[in-house]
């Protein structure tokens, strides 16, 4: 569970504009957020930006995601620029950074997402393009994002049939392989799929299946 | 850089290299204090003393063999000078009293033959002043050797590793207690102190910066002398200079409540121990800051800043009776990682906040900042230095994306 000190703990130094308080249970972290240049300790010449910002995080973090909202109007509010009208910022899709981060914990979502975020703004807003590449909006992105985290094409059946395997604690190797060839998966790709479900554990594989919010015939289509 | 070179300063490290160089004591303070504190040795050592039988050394203990000497917040105060006066004598042969009377008598001789001020005895020590303008004064902390028994004990608490280790626990010394009942008895219950054992401790958390620093400085005054040649008061390691960063804002945090202020030996052990042989002053004070606190222990509900070469002496044995302290010192850090870290993080390495200059002492920041960019013009440096304006800004975010892209650990926005 995510505490009020380790969040504190995380800012201190890496965000000295930033506090954190805590909210019916949700941590809110406030004021001014500075975008680095990435030299080691300090910028001789200081941060490149600063943002204003807001970011609530459940004590359930990782398994919630952050909402971060730029509070101080500084980015244009349309989707063009990723960000709703009521500055909620679509900072990048979680379960995708999920599956494929080394460092979840909060200081890596700083010092990661959160600040490739904000790099990227000020790079858009310096030269009209995104410096990572940007997902398209909507169910397009996220399924984009996690075909790259499965490392597969991106078509959605594939994708909903290896979330449905990897939701399982133990996917069972009479299962036809995802890679289509017809074969069982224990005679096929089953080294390569435990090797993704040990990134991409069974809770991370249902949230991310809730969220592609599959129809009745794609949850039954491709049956085990 | 260091406080030696006349460049200009070009980052945060430079400035706060030149503030720490401000705090420090000035080398000809330092030789004055070493030459007053060297002869008073040669005073006690004198054929015609009463201790000379007992072969007494004077050697000074506390920030001064540390390398951590601050300045006093003010002109008025003065520089506190730790000494301790070895004596090789036996506790069968002598009271914590007559050792203590012995070293005053001479102290006190010392200072009648120089024309100064009678020594104020303390509970533990001869406090010797000097004139006004010598702007110090020295505790001399009468001592026997004691590292036998001090071993003894630590194997006697399971601490067998530590015993074994003479530069450690083979200098433990007893020192004495006014306020003891057996002050004035032959006793073999002295209370003990280790201070060399606990400089070499706090030495061998910097050992790779301190010999570093030793090759720069022989290579910078061209002297073909070993490392180990070089005294170690002549270098300052990242660690030594943020420690006297640190209790510099300490000292201006707490300038009206100095009973309850955190204590050096609290902020030097714990960030000793965070530190981790980095090689620039803003990494040190970044690690320091953000880890010291890791290392409180706690057992069985109180907070244990434990002494390194003694770990069953608590450094915050204080903080149960008096939780102001210790709530002290949790502000006091929270404080101190909030300023340095607005300068690191969020500013140009010319612009100090208000904050951090208030409680590193508005005169001494600027002194030390006029010193490494004189005149108003230099103030601009960074965009001067750096390029100016928007190519120079797109050119750092350039780096930081290639930075970024090169680790491949990249994140792409979309929209819900």
């Amino acid at each position: 569970m995510l505490t009020l000190f380790e969040v504190q703990s995380a800012i201190a130094f890496e965000q000295p504009g930033l506090r954190a308080t805590e909210i019916d249970g949700t941590i809110v972290v406030e004021g001014t957020l500075v975008v680095t240049d990435g030299s080691a300790v300090c910028d001789p010449a200081g941060p490149l930006a600063r943002y204003t910002v807001r970011v609530e995080l459940s004590q359930a973090y990782p398994r919630v995601e952050p909402r971060v909202f730029e509070t101080g109007g500084r980015i244009a509010r349309d989707p063009d620029h990723h960000i709703n009208v009521d500055g909620d910022c679509c900072v990048t899709v979680w379960e995708n950074w999920l599956a494929t981060a080394k460092d979840t914990s909060l200081a890596g979502y700083l010092a990661g997402p959160l600040r490739e975020y904000f790099l990227g703004q000020f790079w858009f807003e310096k030269t009209g393009s995104w410096p990572f590449g940007e997902r398209a909006h909507g169910m397009a992105g996220m399924e984009d994002a996690y075909a790259d985290a499965l490392g597969i094409p991106n078509r959605r059946k594939d994708i909903l049939y290896y979330l449905r395997l990897l939701r399982q604690p133990w996917p069972k190797g009479h299962w036809p392989c995802p890679c289509g060839s017809g074969q069982r998966l224990r005679v096929c790709h089953r080294a390569e799929l435990w090797s993704l479900h040990r990134r991409i554990s069974p809770h991370l594989a249902r949230a991310m299946l809730v969220r592609l919010q599959p129809s009745k015939s794609e949850w039954f289509k491709e049956g085990f | 850089m260091t406080v030696h070179d006349k460049r200009l300063a070009r980052s945060h490290d430079d400035i706060l290299e030149a503030i720490a160089a401000a705090l420090d004591i000035p080398p000809g303070k330092f030789e004055e204090a070493k030459q007053r504190y060297e002869a008073l040795g040669g005073w006690l050592d004198r054929p015609e003393s009463t201790l000379a039988d007992l072969d007494p050394a004077i050697s000074p203990h506390g920030s001064f063999l540390l390398g951590t000497v601050t300045r006093p917040l003010t002109d008025a105060d003065e520089y506190d000078v730790d000494l301790v006066c070895r004596v090789n004598g036996s506790k069968a042969a002598l009271t914590q009293k007559q050792l203590k009377d012995a070293v005053g008598y001479e102290v006190a001789l010392y200072a009648r033959a120089r024309d100064m001020a009678q020594p104020e005895e303390r509970r533990r020590c001869w406090t010797l002043n000097y004139a006004e303008g010598a702007q110090f004064h020295m505790d001399v902390l009468p001592a026997l050797p004691d590292a036998q028994r001090y071993q003894a004990q630590l194997r006697a608490k399971g601490f067998g590793i530590l015993a074994a280790d003479g530069d450690l626990s083979g200098h433990a010394i007893a020192i004495t207690d006014n306020q003891r009942r057996d002050y004035a008895l032959i006793s073999d219950d002295w209370l003990q102190s280790n201070p060399y054992g606990y400089a070499a401790w706090f030495r061998g958390r910097m050992r790779v910066r301190l010999t570093e620093a030793k090759r720069s400085f022989a290579a910078r005054e061209r002297i073909t002398a070993s490392v180990d040649e070089i005294p170690d008061y002549k270098v300052r390691t990242p660690l030594q200079q943020a420690i006297q960063l640190l209790k510099r804002h300490r000292d201006c945090m707490f300038a009206d409540d100095g009973e309850h202020k955190p204590i050096s030996i609290i902020i030097t052990t714990l960030a000793a121990h965070a530190y981790n042989e980095e090689s620039s002053l803003s990494a040190a004070l970044q690690t320091i800051l953000t880890n010291m606190h890791l290392h409180i222990l706690e057992r069985d509900g109180i907070a244990w800043v434990v002494n390194p070469v003694n770990p069953v002496e608590n450094f915050a044995d204080k903080w149960p009776e008096q939780p102001r302290k210790r709530d002290n010192f949790f502000h006091w850090l929270a404080q101190a990682r909030q300023d340095f870290a607005k300068y690191l993080r969020a500013s140009p390495y010319d612009t100090i906040p208000a904050e951090l200059e208030q409680r590193l002492g508005r005169r001494l920041v600027k002194r030390a900042v006029n010193s490494v960019m004189p005149g108003d013009g230099a103030i601009g440096a960074p965009a001067l230095l750096l390029g100016s304006g928007h190519d120079d800004e797109l050119e750092r975010a350039r780096h930081a994306v290639d930075a970024i892209q090169s680790s491949g650990s990249q994140s792409r926005p979309w929209v819900r």
